[in-house]
């Protein structure tokens, strides 16, 4: 087994150390991006808004309740 | 005190001299090299490339997001068109809705229906009794804040009535067939005996008087809140 000087601990630490840094702010910035990607910029007012609506009534039954007797 | 330069590096001169033979290192300046390129790209990913890769993300997001509201405001658009002509044609069909379902229990009305009913059935109602019921649609204090009526609402109403087989049998389904809404929850039949009866041979169940006790739900529109 090789034996390192403390020198080559130090750097072999600080070479650890940066490449750590690197994967962490690069998953960060990763998952920030992602975050982004998939929050909406629609309001809830604006959603509730847009809810689909259905323009048929039905008449059918508009003619079995005049049918109906009424007093 | 001035700070002397001069003073200071003569005092820690032996230490610079030091790092000098070890930046001289092939190993230590490969090693220093690739240090300070990471710690860089990691600075830079912070300060510049996040915000600018938000800043382009949050903009593409924001594309879609307004193109998708801009074709389902559309579609919104044309379905409240059509609605309104639709609304249009069955509008002279409204009081007919208002009178099956009314925005307020009505609960005189109903009991009115029910004794012109009983009135055309030949039957005879010897008891009504409605449970507490709002007699009048709830008015909130500012006209702006009021909800349109979406819940429906029942009220129970017990009604006891007599007569013949034929005509009892007439009254419900004259009470299926009311343009209000009501729900049939029990029917209990018993026969009426009545005191100082002359018995006859030929008893037909035409004769025969039941008392019918119906209880009933009859619905009604209300606000939700």
């Amino acid at each position: 087994m090789k034996i390192l000087s403390p020198s080559q601990d130090n750097d072999r630490d600080l070479l650890l150390i940066s490449v750590f840094t690197f994967f962490t702010v690069t998953l960060w910035v990763f998952f920030e991006v992602l975050k982004t990607v998939k929050t909406t910029t629609i309001t809830p007012q604006v959603t509730q808004i847009i809810v689909p609506l259905s323009p048929k009534i039905d008449s059918q039954i508009l003619q079995t309740i005049a049918t109906k007797k009424s007093y | 005190m001035a700070f002397d330069y001069k003073k200071e590096y003569e005092r820690y001169k032996r230490y610079y001299q030091s790092i000098e033979p070890e930046l001289a290192k092939p190993a230590t300046r490969a090693y220093t090299a690739i240090i300070f390129s990471f710690l860089v790209v990691s600075l830079f990913s912070w300060y510049a490339i996040r915000p600018t890769m938000q800043t382009i993300f949050t903009l593409k997001r924001e594309i879609t997001d307004k193109t998708d509201l801009d074709k389902k405001m559309e579609d919104k658009i044309s379905a409240l068109i059509e609605a309104q002509a639709a609304y249009q044609d069955v509008e002279p069909n409204l009081p007919i809705v208002n009178q099956a379902l009314p925005v307020t229990s009505d609960a005189v009305r109903a009991a009115r229906q029910l004794q012109a009913l009983a009135s055309d059935s030949h039957v005879t109602i010897t008891g009504i009794s409605i449970s507490n019921v709002p007699l009048a649609a709830d008015t909130g204090p500012r006209e702006e804040q009021k909800i349109a009526p979406n819940k429906l609402t029942d009220f129970p109403v017990s009604l006891t009535v007599t007569g013949a087989y034929l005509d009892i049998k007439n009254f419900i389904q004259g009470a299926l067939n009311l343009r209000r809404v009501i729900q049939i929850d029990s029917m209990v039949f018993s026969p009426v005996r009545a005191s100082g009866t002359i018995a006859t041979n030929s008893a037909t169940p035409t004769s025969t008087q039941i008392k019918l006790d119906l209880k009933l739900k009859l619905f009604y529109l209300s606000s939700s809140s």
